[in-house]
């Protein structure tokens, strides 16, 4: 392990292990988002929820690293699934509006609240270890890429299923699904609960590869940020996923990796989010469904058809 | 200290019912949540600091042309990032918001930094005024207050005295009545638009001014809260956003005083109505009844 470690610039390593988890994250808000259609803007607070929770039972409560990211997903998973409750009376734009609400009242809480460390954070979290030796640098890198392939095939297997077929009709049509037998009540709940899950690995993963965490890392950037990756690749989509993130996510260290002279470098986080906002106007425009998805949002009969027909046709009318 | 609380929580309600009629107006014509609102607040705010510092405005001067500008901002959004998506699912639109909040909000920090600074000077210098032994305000809370009712005044006898306002409103009713019945329906979207954002410019412009203090990303949270006072009134609804803004502002203000060892940010408090009013009674205060949103 130590001569592979030599080998691989931690640099790059590093990289790769934050992409990894991005694609978790992408992933999870994928199964919400994209197969299931209820709209998380509050993808962040699972991914957040997942991180402290290990954070804690391995530093306060000592617990060894593998089990508390382990009880980390179990966690999110119920958590997730209470925090998806609102999505049974709450849809479309306004669910949108409602996670992100969780999302800035999960943030609140992990600011002020006493077990997570209040403003501080939680420091020196431990790294787990496999046969005595510490998991760093690429031997984490491993078991970053275990559980995303783990959780890839999770996702293709589960999609495939009657399950996956239920989140479809569900977000085609709530109507038609209810009238086909379909638990819709449970099926959303579940989706949010599993999505929370891959969110809370990935939170899980992210705290024991930083060994620090604040409330800071876990705002409305990250939602929008993956919202915003998820969107480029495809709704309903896992190539697509695994492709927006890994460009929306490298682009930017490919720049920092090169030092261009004409900007600076220190601006290189704001250029980047302009990109993403600007890049999520323009997807929304030409190409609703993202690079590589099946289906866009359809369009919904959710007020008369005709009133939506005069305001889209409101030049011809004037 | 109670009532102190109070006029506090007033002063602070009237600058939430400043955004959040923008927001109660698109939904109320286009039933669009608009995203983007709070940052056409901040842009309002530097709209003004510009004015004053670079074109050497007076006070005045710089709040009309914050107006203005915010005013065209909001006209451009909605021409670029909402007019292009009509007619398709409003999970379409909202994105579309989401995006060019962030982008028009990071351009902000590329051009002023992210840092935030101090309001150039206004010739207004903050005073207390007393007003009996246990309760005072500062000039700059009670100007957000008059600006308010004045803004309100104005806005209702636009709505109800002018051809246009007329149009606003049959627009909000129906908009494909609204159009048959000769109504330019992308000139009342425009306006609604411009209205809404111009008032939002008033509430950055006075904010900036009594916390005296400008950053590109200080209109993110009223943006958000805006919602939470729109649904908490009752979508479309304008009587329902005053009394809603009032109640957000005099609750914040309340929680500030008295719930000091709560586990939530006092900023937070907002999220957890929208919360409870959408589960609850999404309708709102004063909405048309709707069984859930």
């Amino acid at each position: 392990m130590n001569l592979m470690d030599d080998m691989l610039n931690p640099y790059y390593v590093d990289i790769v292990v934050f992409l990894i988890i991005y694609l978790l994250l992408g992933l999870g808000l994928n199964l919400i988002t994209g197969y299931a259609g209820q709209v998380s803007l509050g993808h962040a607070a699972f991914y957040g929820i997942g991180a402290y929770s290990s954070a804690i039972l391995s530093v306060t409560y000592g617990m060894n690293p593998w089990a508390s990211m382990g009880s980390a997903v179990v966690i999110t998973f119920v958590i997730s699934a209470i925090l998806g409750l609102p999505s049974l009376r709450v849809r479309e734009d306004f669910l949108a509006i409602t996670t992100l609400g969780l999302g800035l009242i999960a943030q609140s809480v992990f600011k002020n609240a006493e077990i997570t460390g209040g403003a501080y954070g939680i420091d020196s979290i431990p790294v787990p270890s496999l046969f005595g030796l510490e998991l760093k640098n690429v031997g984490y890198l491993l078991l970053v890429v275990v559980v995303l392939l783990a959780g890839i095939f999770v996702m293709q297997k589960m999609t495939k299923s009657r399950i996956g077929r239920a989140w479809m009709t569900i977000r085609e049509d709530e109507m038609v699904a209810q009238a086909m037998g379909i638990n819709t009540t449970y099926y959303k709940v579940l989706v949010f609960a599993i999505g929370g899950a891959y969110a809370g690995a990935a939170g899980a993963l992210f705290a024991h590869k930083a060994s620090y965490i604040s409330a800071e890392s876990f705002g409305f950037t990250i939602s929008v940020t993956v919202l915003s990756m998820v969107v480029l690749g495809g709704l309903g989509s896992i190539r697509g996923t695994l492709f927006g993130v890994s460009v929306l996510y490298l682009l930017p260290e490919l720049f920092r990796l090169f030092k261009l002279d004409f900007m600076e470098m220190k601006n290189l986080d704001v250029y980047k989010m302009m990109v993403y906002g600007l890049l999520m106007v323009i997807v929304m425009r030409y190409r609703p469904k993202g690079l590589f998805g099946k289906t866009g949002f359809k369009k919904k009969k959710r007020y008369s058809a005709g009133k939506e027909a005069a305001i889209k046709g409101g030049d011809q009318v004037a | 200290m109670l009532a102190q609380q109070l006029l506090n929580g007033v002063a602070l309600g009237f600058h939430y019912v400043l955004i959040a009629l923008g927001l109660t107006m698109v939904y109320g014509v286009l039933r669009l949540l608009h995203f983007a609102h709070g940052v056409i607040y901040m842009i309002g705010a530097f709209a003004a600091m510009i004015g004053i510092l670079y074109l050497q405005l007076p006070f005045a001067v710089a709040l009309l042309f914050a107006m203005v500008v915010s005013g065209i901002v909001g006209m451009s959004i909605e021409r670029f990032a909402y007019r292009p998506l009509r007619g398709t699912h409003p999970i379409t639109t909202l994105i579309s918001g989401v995006g060019i909040s962030i982008f028009l909000e990071n351009v902000f920090q590329v051009m002023f930094t992210s840092d935030s600074r101090a309001f150039p000077e206004t010739g207004i210098t903050t005073s207390i005024i007393t007003l009996t032994e246990s309760i005072t305000i500062t000039n700059t809370k009670l100007y957000i207050i008059i600006a308010g009712v004045v803004c309100l005044g104005l806005l209702y006898g636009f709505l109800k005295l002018t051809k246009l306002g007329i149009a606003i409103q049959a627009a909000a009713q129906d908009i494909r009545a609204a159009s048959l019945m000769g109504i330019n329906v992308n000139r009342v979207v425009a306006v609604t638009f411009m209205l809404g954002s111009a008032l939002a410019a008033v509430a950055g412009v006075l904010v900036a001014i009594n916390f005296n203090s400008i950053s590109p990303t200080m209109g993110a949270l009223p943006g958000l809260k805006a919602f939470c006072v729109v649904v908490l009134g009752g979508l479309g609804s304008i009587r329902g956003t005053i009394v809603g803004g009032l109640l957000l502002g005099v609750v914040e203000s309340l929680g500030d005083g008295f719930m000091t060892d709560l586990v939530i940010d006092k900023d937070a408090i907002a999220f957890v109505i929208l919360i409870l009013i959408l589960l609850i009674r999404p309708s709102g205060l004063f909405g048309k009844h709707i069984e859930k949103v």
